[in-house]
Parts: structure tokens; C-alpha cells; sequence
């Protein structure tokens, strides 16, 4: 390996610790499941490091990236002969650049624990718990919080909301 | 966000929460896929690009035209991709510097590409406390829990300061990713109280710390008084600290042959060698069947080269590790730096003392090399072969301190942002001793450190080895206090029949004092210790008017309890706990409070109480 490839593959190496955990992440708020997700992460970087890719800051990489990952998407769900999103693209971009743009979603993430602590009362946070921790359906929360299955809908639809709110002024959108 | 009205809009930012809430509740966490992708990658470096991008920035139509032209050339690229990658899984080499033995049998697989969706092996996790006698297995040292003692019988109280945090990290992974309660003996509570950084105040002179003593009531038994005593060390930014010279010793034996051993070594490496500066200096001594140099003393300017003899590693062969430690010693001797910061840091799942070196010579040549100036420091990884008695003990040794690293997140800590306290020693063989006032206290308990209390005596002997502390580090003990009159039950010992106990000092200056905290330390390169004093009194604090540090690391301290199941545990419950944790959280830069609260829900609903 001459210094010149080793110092490509150091940009390589620190390209991919940055950004790719953020890729998954996009691919996931795409639709992707976690399997398609982790494929087309590995995709979406080989492609970067084929092409004459360089480096001009963390945004414009990011960016870039999801481009790559957007098309490759498409292409994969064409091959799959699917050939429709069931999610609007460009507004889908417009979310994330918003949420997501300068950090990756480390910020919001941060911002929603401390809400998690702070925006739910005991019983809404027992609901998040047993939905998103434990993998219950509404009708095994709705059995242990004595309520109805539709009270448990509301419930947590009320409190991504309010976690939605809580986060925006924290993170200052 | 809520900034735009639109349906779309919305149901993107509720798809978003629910994508958040899975990860921050639920434990669905990004892969770790960069080795994957790096291997695969790497074929590619020296390769001319097949088919171009879109180039950044070009308008999004031209960008469109491109991708619709080589959507065909796609198709076939991908099918060479994968027949490549085939390829690569069989014969990958990275470079011809640093040759691998291309048998199937000695490549992981999560090495290359894709083994499934989990990027762990389905091999099924062996038991923590080890599969069975002569079998491998994590292995923990008893830990017995400090008693109240009583003033009267024993007035002083001495030990070694401890800056390790493995053992939070450790515990982390079993409630946050195991989804068990760890083994009670796993759990060190200073480890988990000296996790957290606290808002201390640094020294103001050129003594290299500054002692922060706080005293309130006990939240777990009332009428018990809590002593919190914090020792902050002097900040040294990271372009300031001296020039280092690490010699890593890489533990590449078979046992390390999976996703959260080698590769997340080596991922946390590579975190570490973007620290570097051209003045600091790496290299690499790995040890499994035979030990060898991987790569010679490099200066931090040559960061291709320590990344290229990183993706040259494999893990294959047993482990033998004495004589790759002398090796590393002897690297870090030949490129001493005068005052600068000379470490070995030994990377291993703790499997270490395989062969001919027995334990007791490994801990003397460990404790030797220390006093000629290269210090020792331990990273753990994975589990089911975790000695993690062994590695906390032979980093005392070597002056050095123990980390776990169970993810990215926490090489991160250990490696980029504590990288000051981890490489740089600010004082050696720190030890606290304080007496306490029989007047003012009948009997008192240490929180923890149960493996560095020193004798009373062993304060005034310099040659008595002792903890280390690095740049920026906070050091934090509690003492459980129990004040005159409440002390009934405790064991006492019958009179002396030859001499006389000694009795209380009534002098008016020191009567309402509730202890004396004296601190000796020793400059790194120095063989002699200096002394610190300092008193401290009650003024009757409650504890909800204590500082949140105070409250936050007391319920920190209180959690170990209860993970321990001590017998002092009090009136504390998960609940109260998490009440307190709650309310004292505090600024949470980095998020590691807010985890701290996960890992109590968890423990309390895997406890079911």
C-alpha cells in the first residue's frame, strides 16, 4: 500500500465512522427495513468511493450521501418491481434536513431523552415503555393500563406529540 | 417539524419520533457496519472509477441525467460488485506489507460482507459467570462489602484513589444489551459512581488536584449523614498534553475472533489515532500464538501507515501474553520520551495468562516497569472470557487504568474525549486517609473501593503502591456516616486489658470538626510524596439541599447497592433511585445521565420490583 492509497483509505475510514451510522438512519426513516437498511448502507458508500467523491464539509458529505442512498433505494425497489415509495421524497428531505442536517440526529435523540424525563406524565411514559422497550400490542397496554384499545392509540399518538413539541424547542427548530 | 402544517409533513415528523423512540427506548441502534464496508472498500482504493457519480453540487437535474445513464452500467456493476466481494471474502488482502493467511478458517466473518442482519454471531453467548469448571468463562473477584466501623476502635480509615469506569461499562451491557442483571461481584461502585464527570472546582495552584468535600443527610437512612468527597485533577488540553509514546499490545488470539472484540479494537484505534500529533509516537505489538511487531514506533504524522498495519490484524492461534508484554516494554523503553506520557495499552477480552507466565511474575514485571516510567493501562473487550479481576489488577500495577468497551460510544469516551485522562498521568500512588471526630461521628462505612483500602500505616510508606490519576479525571468517595447515639447494634470489641483506649480530645478549635481528609501524591516522576490537608463539618444539610452532583452521584452509589444487594441498602428502591438520578440530572452534554436513567428502568423491570 503506497502512503498516497493508505491516505485515501485513512479519508475512507473517517468518512465512513462519521456518517454511516447516519445513513442507516435515513434508510430506516425512508421505509427501509433493518436488513435493507444495512445493505443498502454498505451500498450507498461503496458507490461514494467509486465515484471522484471529495471532501467539502460534513453537510455537503451528508447530503451527498443520502442522495446516493435515496437513488439507491429507488433502484432497489424497481429491481424489486415496486415501483413506488410510499413516502413523499422530497418532503421526506425537507423533515430530516430540518431534524437531522447538523449532527445526524445526535441532537434530537439528546433532546428527547431529557423530554422523555420531563414532557410525559408516569403512566404515558409506562405506555412508551411497554410499546417501544417491550414490543406490546395496544391490546396487551391497553390489558395493563386498564384502558381501551383506542385510548392507547391516543395516548401514545398524544404523546409523540407532546415529545415532538418538547424536542422542537430544545433543539431549536 | 411542526413549523410546517401539511399532512406530509407531520406524518414525516410523527415517522421520525417513532423511529427516534425505537432507538432511544426500544435499543434499536444504527449496526456498527464500517469494517464491512472498509473491507470491501479497500479492493477499490487502488482500483480507477468504473463509472462516475454525480459529482457533488451539480444542479439536480444534471445529477438525475446521470444517474439515468448509468442506471444500465448500475445493473452490471452491481453483479461484478458482488462477484468481487465473493472474491474478497476468500482472498482479501489488503496490502502486501503485511501479508494474511488467506485460510477461510482464519478470516471473521463480519469482517467482510454481509452475514445476516445481525452483525453478532448466532453462536449463543456463553454464561457470564463462565460455562462450567476448566471452561471459559468472564471472571469476577468477590467483592466483600465494606462494615461500619466504629470510630472509637478505628478512627482512621486509608485507601488508594481509583479512576476505572470498566465496570459501569460492563454493567451497562448486561441491563442495556444483554437484557440480564449482572452478577453481583461484576458490579464496582466506585467504577460506577467515577463514570460520571462532576462539576468540581480544579486546582488554583500548582498542586496537581483540588479535594471538594460535601456533607448532607443520608437518602437511604435517616438520620445517617452522607460524606461525599471529589477530587478534581488539572485540565490539560488535548494540543497541550506531552508528547506520548504508546506501544498498543493487541491481543489477537482466537478468543478475539468476534464482531465486539478485534474489529471494535480496532474501530476504537482508529478513534485514537485521529488524536494523534506529529510529536506523539504508536506502535503496535500484537501476541496469540507468538507474539511479533506489527508495527514499529510511528510518529502520529504517519497516520496511513498505523491505519494500514490496523487492517492488517486477524485474530487466530491462543493467547500468550507474557511474552508479547515484554516486548511492548521493551519498544516503550527504546522510545522513551523524557516527560512524556510512556504507556503500553493492553487491548484484550482478558484471557491473558495462558502458558508459562504465572500471574504473580506478570504483576511484578508489570509493577517494575511502572517505576522506570512506562505505565500500563487496560481495555477490555467482549465477553464470555472477560478477566476482569486479572486486568483491574495488573493496571493497578502498571500506574495505568481499566476501561470496558462495550461500543463506539464508549471508545469515544475513553479514547476522544477523556484522551487527556486516559494517556497523561498528572500524579502517581494517590492515597486519601481520613480520621474522624469521635464527637461528631460514632461509626462510618467507605462506599465502595473494597479492593484499595490500605492500612493506616501504609499512608506514610511511599514505597506502598497506590492509584494514579490523569489530566482532567474526578475522583469521587462516599463515606455513609452514622453520628453519636445511633451506633446501637453495631459489633463492637471488649476492653483492653493491658492498656487503656484513648479517649476524645476536648480542644474548643477542633471539637465541632467532623473529619480531617489527607491526601499524599507523588509527580509522576517523582519518588517522594507530597501531603494535602483539609477539614470538613456538618453544617445539618439536607439532602434535597445537597448540590446535584452530591445527589446525582449518591443515587449512582445507591443503584450499585441495590445491583449488589447490600445488606446497606437501606430504604432504597429502583424508584427511589430513579426519583433521585431523576431530579439531579442536571446538563446531560453527552447523554450518558439520561442512559444512567434506561439502565435503572431496566434493572427494576428485570428485578420486577
Amino acid at each position: 500500500m503506497t502512503v498516497a492509497t493508505a491516505d485515501r483509505y485513512a479519508e475512507m475510514t473517517s468518512v465512513v465512522q462519521m456518517h454511516q451510522a447516519v445513513v442507516w438512519r435515513y434508510l430506516r426513516f425512508l421505509g427501509c427495513n433493518t436488513t435493507e437498511a444495512d445493505d443498502l448502507t454498505q451500498e450507498t458508500f461503496l458507490k461514494l468511493f467509486r465515484s471522484d467523491f471529495e471532501q467539502r464539509s460534513p453537510r455537503e458529505t451528508a447530503a451527498y450521501l443520502r442522495t446516493i442512498a435515496r437513488n439507491g433505494l429507488l433502484m432497489a425497489r424497481r429491481a424489486a418491481r415496486e415501483n413506488h415509495l410510499s413516502i413523499d421524497l422530497d418532503a421526506a428531505e425537507a423533515v430530516w434536513s430540518r431534524a437531522a442536517a447538523e449532527d445526524g440526529l445526535d441532537g434530537y435523540l439528546v433532546a428527547l431523552r431529557e423530554c422523555l424525563e420531563v414532557a410525559v406524565s408516569t403512566r404515558v411514559r409506562e405506555a412508551l415503555d411497554l410499546h417501544y422497550r417491550d414490543g406490546a400490542s395496544r391490546d396487551e397496554i391497553a390489558a395493563s393500563l386498564d384502558l381501551a384499545v383506542e385510548g392507547v392509540k391516543t395516548m401514545l399518538r398524544r404523546a409523540r406529540t407532546a415529545l415532538r413539541d418538547c424536542v422542537e424547542r430544545k433543539i431549536g427548530q | 417539524m411542526s413549523q410546517s402544517n401539511s399532512p406530509e409533513h407531520d406524518e414525516l415528523d410523527d415517522r421520525l419520533m417513532d423511529q427516534a423512540l425505537r432507538e432511544v427506548l426500544g435499543g434499536e441502534r444504527p449496526p456498527d457496519l464500517s469494517e464491512k464496508i472498509l473491507a470491501a472498500a479497500a479492493d477499490r482504493v487502488m482500483v480507477a472509477p468504473r463509472q462516475k457519480e454525480p459529482v457533488m453540487n451539480k444542479p439536480k437535474s444534471l445529477r438525475r441525467i446521470a444517474i439515468a445513464a448509468v442506471c444500465t452500467a448500475m445493473c452490471i456493476f452491481l453483479a461484478m460488485l458482488i462477484t468481487s466481494a465473493m472474491v474478497a471474502r476468500y482472498s482479501f488482502r489488503l496490502t502486501e506489507v503485511f501479508p494474511r493467511d488467506p485460510s477461510p478458517q482464519t478470516l471473521p466473518a463480519p469482517y467482510y460482507l454481509r452475514d445476516g442482519v445481525d452483525f453478532f454471531p448466532s453462536t449463543a453467548a456463553p454464561s457470564p459467570e463462565g460455562r462450567g469448571p476448566g471452561q471459559a468463562g468472564d471472571r469476577y473477584e468477590r467483592v466483600t462489602e465494606n462494615p461500619f466501623r466504629l470510630v472509637k476502635n478505628q478512627p482512621l480509615s486509608t485507601f488508594s484513589i481509583d479512576v476505572d469506569t470498566a465496570s459501569y461499562a460492563n454493567v451497562r451491557r448486561f441491563l442495556l444489551s444483554d437484557g440480564r442483571m449482572p452478577p453481583p461481584d461484576a458490579v464496582r461502585i466506585e467504577d460506577l459512581v467515577n463514570y460520571f464527570d462532576y462539576d468540581y472546582a480544579g486546582p488554583k495552584n500548582n498542586c496537581p488536584f483540588a479535594a471538594n468535600i460535601e456533607v448532607a443527610a443520608c437518602p437511604w437512612n435517616e438520620g445517617h449523614r452522607l460524606v461525599r468527597i471529589g477530587l478534581k485533577g488539572r485540565e490539560i488540553e488535548n494540543a497541550e498534553r506531552p508528547a506520548s509514546n504508546l506501544v498498543f499490545l493487541l491481543d489477537v488470539s482466537g478468543s478475539m475472533d468476534s464482531p465486539d472484540k478485534l474489529p471494535l479494537l480496532v474501530q476504537a484505534m482508529k478513534l485514537l489515532v485521529a488524536q494523534l500529533r506529529e510529536t506523539d509516537r504508536v506502535a503496535i505489538v500484537v501476541y496469540a500464538s507468538s507474539e511479533g511487531v506489527v508495527l514499529p514506533s510511528t510518529p502520529g504524522s504517519e497516520p496511513g501507515r498505523i491505519l494500514a498495519a490496523l487492517d492488517s490484524l486477524h485474530a487466530g492461534g491462543s493467547t500468550a501474553g507474557g511474552a508479547g508484554i515484554d516486548l511492548a516494554y521493551r519498544l516503550a523503553q527504546e522510545n522513551f520520551i523524557r516527560g512524556g506520557a510512556n504507556r503500553v495499552i493492553l487491548c484484550t477480552d482478558g484471557d491473558f495468562n495462558v502458558g508459562v507466565t504465572s500471574e504473580a511474575a506478570l504483576e511484578r514485571m508489570v509493577e517494575d516497569r511502572a517505576k522506570s516510567g512506562v505505565f500500563l493501562s487496560v481495555l477490555g473487550f467482549g465477553r464470555g472470557n472477560l478477566n476482569d479481576a486479572m486486568m483491574e489488577r495488573i493496571s493497578n500495577k502498571g500506574n495505568g487504568n481499566y476501561a470496558y468497551i462495550d461500543g463506539l460510544t464508549e471508545a469515544r469516551k475513553v479514547l476522544v474525549q477523556q484522551a487527556g485522562g486516559t494517556l497523561v498521568t498528572i500524579a502517581k500512588d494517590v492515597k486519601l486517609q481520613v480520621e474522624f471526630n469521635p464527637s461528631q461521628v460514632a461509626a462510618y462505612r467507605l462506599i465502595g473501593y473494597e479492593n484499595r483500602i490500605l492500612a493506616a500505616e501504609d499512608f506514610n510508606d511511599d514505597k506502598k503502591d497506590a492509584g494514579e490519576i490523569g489530566a482532567g479525571h474526578t475522583v469521587t468517595a462516599y463515606y455513609e456516616l452514622i453520628p453519636p447515639g445511633a451506633e446501637r447494634g453495631l459489633p463492637d470489641v471488649d476492653p483492653l486489658r493491658y492498656q487503656t483506649n484513648e479517649q476524645p480530645r476536648h480542644d474548643a478549635g477542633t471539637h465541632r470538626e467532623l473529619l480531617t481528609l489527607k491526601i499524599r501524591y507523588k509527580d509522576p516522576e517523582s519518588a517522594s510524596s507530597e501531603r494535602l490537608e483539609f477539614t470538613a463539618m456538618d453544617e445539618g444539610k439536607s439532602f434535597d439541599r445537597a448540590s446535584l452532583d452530591f445527589r446525582f452521584a449518591a443515587a449512582v452509589a445507591s443503584f450499585g447497592m441495590l445491583l449488589r444487594d447490600s445488606q446497606n441498602n437501606g430504604t432504597a428502591t429502583y424508584d427511589s433511585v430513579l426519583e433521585i438520578a431523576s431530579s439531579a440530572k442536571g446538563q446531560d452534554l453527552h447523554g450518558y445521565r439520561s442512559e444512567f436513567l434506561e439502565m435503572i428502568r431496566r434493572a427494576k423491570a428485570l428485578a420486577g420490583r
